[in-house]
């Protein structure tokens, strides 16, 4: 067989002669598939929130997870192919305790970052004469938020291992409208009330259903408490709020 | 012999060596978790723990040489040892008392050892034997029931720690661990108590003792405990039994820690030191018979030193 | 059967890779400084291979370590933990806390459970909420946060000095009055020399130098009057943070 231009998207770690991994851009292409996922910084804490699509009445919505703790301090909400999520929450949530157990503290929210990166980049490698663990990169994105000694931190991952630090950032389907709305609302001494209903207006806004506390799903992570899933009465009780 | 299941076995101690010294053949020092974002968890990074090993035919008995294990007190490294724990289950949770003094031959290494290792806020465990077995795998074990909670958004039972623990501990079996523990907690079956230890024993259990001054304490608990003790009356059988320890065995002593275990987790009760319980009691606690816990002080001095006079 | 196995294996009677080398560490945890010191002879049996060896070693602005039994392993040993906090900076973006350092220290014993450092180890510094911290472990990893520890072979000699200095063991305040909770840097620093000059004095082993690390909390000002000590010099690496002074002094060198 011979190689054509076409043929470049096919293996996970060939550049294409433009310089690209078509492979790890199709990757990005998947999470905008996904459901649209928020997340905003306030000095308080951090306000995570996903939009549940209950495509069918027979479907049990709490049985839907998009949210997860990484620990106690940390928590993670992902949009794309979300049972690519569940391998680099394990891995986050293994790292975070590896780092207690060493080190007797709580792991930075950068460096757990940056481990869930290490491991999106680890498709198509083989360590020694072992088969590759992964055949292909993520497909999914994640919003990492937590508290360190630097305070109340949110970032960003995608499948190409790149992660950046936002105050707010919309991923998924609607994450273009998302994001400008978060641009426009956003400012530095929001409350984190503000913050919960501000996630819950800008989930509104992009969602077809109408908005209600079976199919969003709302999480935070304060100083006082660390990571919460809101339950559903506290989560009405910010809906009726809005 | 099955060949088959010693070659693909992680967890024999023929198999841990064999991993560990092929480990320390090809450099482990450098490995690619040593670098980046797990900047070395060290040893753990590949998962499970893995040791170094010297590279000679037996290992362990080289370690027998060299280590303090009980009996001989000319060997260079000691390990600390000596000791009195204790823990039982009753109607209001369960009472864990441990002494507080760590011994190398007859030099006592420290009197304020903490011998209730927290594992997390509803498991404790106690600690006689080895300390840094005890210490180590003990953390390592809370580090696995933090796991087992995120994985399963629920704690782990006690009798499953326990059983995570004695597995672990199995699996090093031969190569000279020591360790002796209660693994005491409270989940859905209520109030529990696991004796562990480093030979593979796992017992389920209502009253456990552990170490050196194991008989001493027994005495007093067996005498005091049944089912139905108040939180008080528990609580001062756990301080009376460590004292009797404290008093008659010559490795145990200094102090008593002393932690009760209820549905909401487990709770420090109070540090007492052994001597002060000996000629005033344990304080102003509940349960405290208001003097002190030696005999000749309830006898009031009227021991053989100063007999009543002979009638004749 | 059995006799043929033995046969065909090599058989090596007695693999002694250790030596005991002798001196004497010590620690002692202030309210915002702790004085971490050792002296400075290094001696197999009864011949005296250095009079200079130092087992006292800077390992951040807020952390010392102390290291004693075995000078080979000991000094291997510092080497391992100063490339482990430098992995840690690289990784963290910030200097390994004292706690931090407590716990990698164990597992870095404890990984070699089955063919032990044979050192016994004192890290002394300062916690992140300014207090003066000592943690001592024993060779495998096992460790604790205390007031104040002596290790070495004048452990027992030290030890019961400061017992009693240190914790007021087996003295009672006069009427009306109470025993300080924390010792000022002037008694711990006299303490510290007094234990190091009588232990000369009575084990052979211990002599020669003697050198006493001073770690000061940011702020504290118990580093006044310091800088005006015989032989004192600072180590310190950063402007405003935790400082570092090293204490040198003559010990008898019969």
């Amino acid at each position: 067989m011979f190689l054509t231009r076409s043929e470049y998207d096919r293996g996970v770690n060939t550049f294409s002669p433009e310089g690209r991994l078509f492979q790890v851009e199709y990757a990005i292409e998947a999470i905008k598939l996904g459901s649209t996922t928020v997340g905003i910084r306030t000095p308080e804490g951090v306000v995570l929130g996903v939009e549940k699509r209950v495509q069918s009445p027979l479907l049990e919505s709490n049985s839907i997870e998009k949210i997860m703790e990484i620990d106690s301090h940390l928590g993670c909400a992902m949009s794309g192919l979300t049972a690519d999520a569940r391998t680099m929450i394990d891995h986050a949530r293994v790292t975070s305790q590896n780092h207690a157990f060493t080190y007797d503290e709580p792991i930075k929210v950068e460096s757990v970052t940056q481990a869930v990166c290490d491991l999106a980049l680890r498709f198509g490698e083989s360590v020694h004469d072992e088969e590759a663990m992964m055949s292909r990169p993520f497909g999914v994105a994640l919003l990492i938020a937590g508290i360190d000694e630097l305070g109340p931190q949110l970032y960003h991952t995608d499948p190409s291992g790149t992660f950046v630090r936002y105050d707010a950032k919309a991923i998924g389907s609607g994450s273009e409208a998302a994001q400008s709305e978060l641009q426009d609302k956003w400012h530095k001494q929001m409350t984190l009330k503000e913050a919960q209903i501000l996630t819950l207006r800008v989930l509104k806004q992009v969602m077809e259903e109408k908005l209600d506390q079976h199919n969003v799903q709302l999480a935070q992570v304060t100083q006082a408490k660390g990571f919460e899933i809101l339950d559903e009465t506290k989560l009405k009780e910010v809906i009726e709020g809005m | 012999m099955n060949t088959f299941a010693t070659k693909f076995s992680t967890t024999s101690a023929v198999g841990q060596l064999r991993k560990a010294q092929k480990l320390a053949a090809e450099e482990d020092e450098f490995s690619d978790a040593a670098w980046g974002s797990e900047a070395g968890f060290g040893n753990v990074a590949k998962g499970a723990p893995s040791f170094t090993v010297p590279a000679i035919p037996d290992p362990a008995a080289f370690l027998r040489l060299h280590t303090d294990d009980h009996a001989d007190p000319s060997c260079r490294i000691k390990i600390q040892h000596g000791t009195t724990t204790l823990a039982f289950r009753f109607q209001g949770g369960v009472i864990v008392a441990v002494d507080s003094r760590a011994t190398a031959g007859s030099y006592i290494a420290s009197g304020t050892v903490k011998k209730v290792i927290e594992i997390n806020p509803y498991l404790l465990g106690t600690m006689a034997g080895g300390a840094a077995d005890c210490q180590y795998w003990e953390t390592y074990l809370g580090m696995h029931c933090r796991l087992h909670e995120l994985r399963n958004r629920e704690r782990i039972s006690v009798s499953a720690a326990s059983k995570y623990l004695s597995n672990l501990v199995y699996s090093y079996k031969g190569m000279g661990l020591s360790m002796g523990t209660m693994i005491c907690g409270w989940d859905k079956t209520g109030p529990a108590v696991f004796y562990v230890d480093s030979d593979g024993t796992r017992l389920k259990g209502d009253l456990f003792s552990v170490g050196s001054g194991s008989t001493f304490a027994y005495g007093v608990l067996d005498q005091g405990y049944h089912w139905d003790l108040t939180d008080a009356e528990a609580q001062e059988l756990g301080r009376r039994s460590i004292y009797a320890a404290g008093h008659r065995d010559a490795f145990s002593g200094n102090t008593c820690n002393l932690y009760h275990v209820k549905e909401d987790g487990w709770h420090f009760i109070g540090n007492y030191d052994v001597s002060k319980m000996h000629y005033d009691g344990p304080g102003n606690v509940p349960g405290a018979p208001g003097h002190g816990y030696g005999y000749d002080i309830r006898v009031e001095g009227r021991s053989s030193a100063n007999p009543p006079e002979a009638s004749s | 059967m059995p006799d043929m196995v033995s046969i065909a294996q090599p058989i090596q009677q007695s693999f002694n890779p250790y030596t005991e080398n002798g001196g004497t560490i010590l620690a002692i945890a202030g309210a915002d400084f702790s004085v971490i010191a050792g002296d400075t002879r290094q001696s197999e049996g009864y011949n005296i291979q250095t009079r200079y060896a130092p087992k006292v070693f800077r390992l951040t602005d807020k952390a010392v370590l102390a290291v004693n039994g075995f000078a080979a392993d000991g000094n291997m040993f510092v080497k391992k933990v100063r490339q482990r906090l430098e992995w840690y900076r690289h990784a963290h973006a910030k200097d390994m806390p004292i706690r931090a350092i407590a716990r990698l220290i164990q597992t870095m014993l404890y990984a070699r459970r089955f063919f032990p450092y044979y050192v016994y180890n004192i890290l002394g510094g300062i916690e992140e909420d300014g207090t003066g911290a000592v943690y001592s472990f024993d060779p495998v990893g096992s460790y604790e946060r205390e007031a104040c520890r002596a290790a070495g072979a004048a452990q027992s000699l030290v030890q019961p000095f400061l017992d009693n200095q240190i914790y007021f063991k087996n003295q009672t305040p006069a009427p009306g009055t109470s025993f300080p909770a924390h010792l000022p840097l002037q008694t711990v620093l006299s303490l510290v020399i007094d234990s190091f000059t009588s232990a000369t004095e009575r084990h052979i082993e211990v002599g020669d130098g003697l050198e006493i690390y001073v770690v000061v909390a940011k702020g504290s000002t118990s580093a006044q009057g310091l800088q005006n000590l015989r032989g004192v010099q600072e180590l310190t690496a950063t402007d405003d943070g935790e400082r570092v002074f090293v204490v040198r002094r003559e010990l008898k060198k019969d």
